[in-house]
């Protein structure tokens, strides 16, 4: 009984991921959950674990299809790739130092890890940290700024929506908007 | 991101045209050629990228939990399949199912306690039979206040033929079938409503979803969807299943 999101085609999700659409986003999260969970679990995973993986990796699906470095041919090979994007996460955890000081390696299932995706995703490191250092400044900016950056940015309202919302004129919310990202700029600047 | 430059509102404006593709032939042209002779342009455009894809990517990465509150119900996985069970095993196994047989015994109970206390159905509203494109509606809501759930349930489902995600309908059918006693049949419904962007009823849909969990002793489900709603009960309940 839920709404769904129909697609007709592999062109409209992809406009739809790009602009953010919500529907189309929450549908692609809330149909492919499951499977990234049932592997964690699997695979000696919780299912806070499998939450934060797949956070993760809807995330970094997000980013490349956003910026066309991933193309997806159809429907399924956007939950192909998201699944194994989260594969690909959860064998670095479990790889990783901090987890095998509590877990002997023995009990690690061996998984391929020949895919050429996990190139792919690591092939931006430093744009990367540039973005993390905004992507936090974001977190911690004032309400005020990050709700009239989210409205333009991320929701995509047009300048005359939001100025009406404010009930400010269109040059005074140009303006107010240019003070947000001066002062976005600037945390992410002293973050580094 | 680059310290020494300055990106003024002319700029950051100039450049957003441009990358939004709402900019003029000309602009568009000017912007190229910057891009191809200008260094310093070169940083302030990645920067400003860099700006608009961070601000995007925190934007969605906040939004992810609201996602994930918006899962079903996690359907029951099976992975590895038990082939050999030792005695001491099967002793430990028996042990376990009579412990958490009798806690699920004692919680049913308490559960239908706290139900039994909270549980009284929705008024209903006021019947104005004298509009007659409602009249089977209100028609049936006589009989809802009149305690005929089933009756009033069966004149209500063949007016959600034409409007399925009708909040008012959903939220009384769920009522009707709830106050029946039929609490699975009942979440449907309300999840219909709570499932809708903005409705009258979605704050007392959550908290009667919340009481229908709480009868099908499903806690986790009972909670969550008590949180989500004021009514003043819902916090009482949610004290008094955390006691």
């Amino acid at each position: 009984m839920r709404e769904t999101y129909k697609i007709n085609s592999t062109q409209h999700l992809i406009d739809a991921i790009k602009d953010n659409n919500s529907l189309a986003l929450k549908t692609l999260y809330t149909t492919n959950y499951y499977k990234v969970e049932a592997f964690i679990l699997k695979n000696n995973g919780t299912k806070e674990h499998a939450k934060d993986i797949f956070q993760d990796a809807f995330l970094a699906l997000w980013k490349n299809v956003k910026q066309d470095k991933f193309v997806p041919q159809n429907e399924s090979s956007i939950s192909g790739y998201l699944y194994t994007i989260a594969k690909h996460k959860w064998m670095d955890y479990l790889r990783s130092k901090n987890y095998k000081k509590t877990i002997a390696s023995s009990s690690l299932i061996d998984m391929d890890s020949s895919d050429d995706i996990s190139d792919k995703i690591n092939d931006d490191k430093i744009n990367d940290e540039r973005l993390h250092s905004v992507m936090h400044a974001f977190k911690v900016l004032g309400m005020p700024c990050k709700s009239l950056l989210t409205k333009f940015y991320f929701e995509k309202k047009s300048m005359k929506d939001i100025a009406d919302e404010l009930q400010l004129d269109a040059a005074s919310t140009r303006n107010k908007k240019y003070r947000c990202m001066q002062k976005l700029r600037e945390i992410a600047l002293n973050l580094k | 991101m680059s310290q020494n430059t300055n990106i003024t509102q002319e700029l950051l404006e100039f450049v957003e045209r441009c990358l939004n593709k709402n900019a003029s032939v000309e602009e568009l042209q000017k912007f190229e050629t910057r891009l191809q002779n200008d260094s310093e342009f070169r940083t302030q455009v990645t920067d400003i990228k860099t700006l608009l894809f961070g601000i995007e990517a925190q934007s969605l990465k906040e939004k992810l939990d609201d996602f994930h509150d918006e899962l079903i119900e996690a359907p029951s996985i099976k992975t590895v399949p038990i082939k050999f069970m030792p005695y001491r095993k099967i002793a430990i196994a028996a042990v376990l199912v009579i412990a958490l047989g009798s806690l699920w015994f004692l919680s049913g109970n308490s559960n239908e306690k706290i139900y039994a206390k909270y549980f009284s159905p929705d008024p209903g509203l006021p019947t104005m039979m004298s509009e007659t494109s409602n009249f089977e509606f209100y028609d049936a809501m006589v009989n809802y206040k009149q305690g005929e759930y089933t009756k009033a349930i069966e004149k209500w489902k063949p007016l959600l033929v034409n409007a399925p995600k009708n909040d008012t309908l959903n939220y009384f059918i769920g009522m009707a079938q709830l106050a029946n006693k039929h609490e699975k049949k009942a979440i449907e419904y309300f999840e219909v409503v709570t499932n809708l962007d903005s409705s009258n009823f979605k704050n007392e849909a959550y908290y009667y979803l919340g009481l229908a969990y709480l009868k099908t002793d499903n806690i986790e489900l009972a909670k969550k969807n008590l949180t989500f709603s004021t009514v003043d009960n819902s916090k009482k309940i949610l004290l008094e299943l955390n006691n």
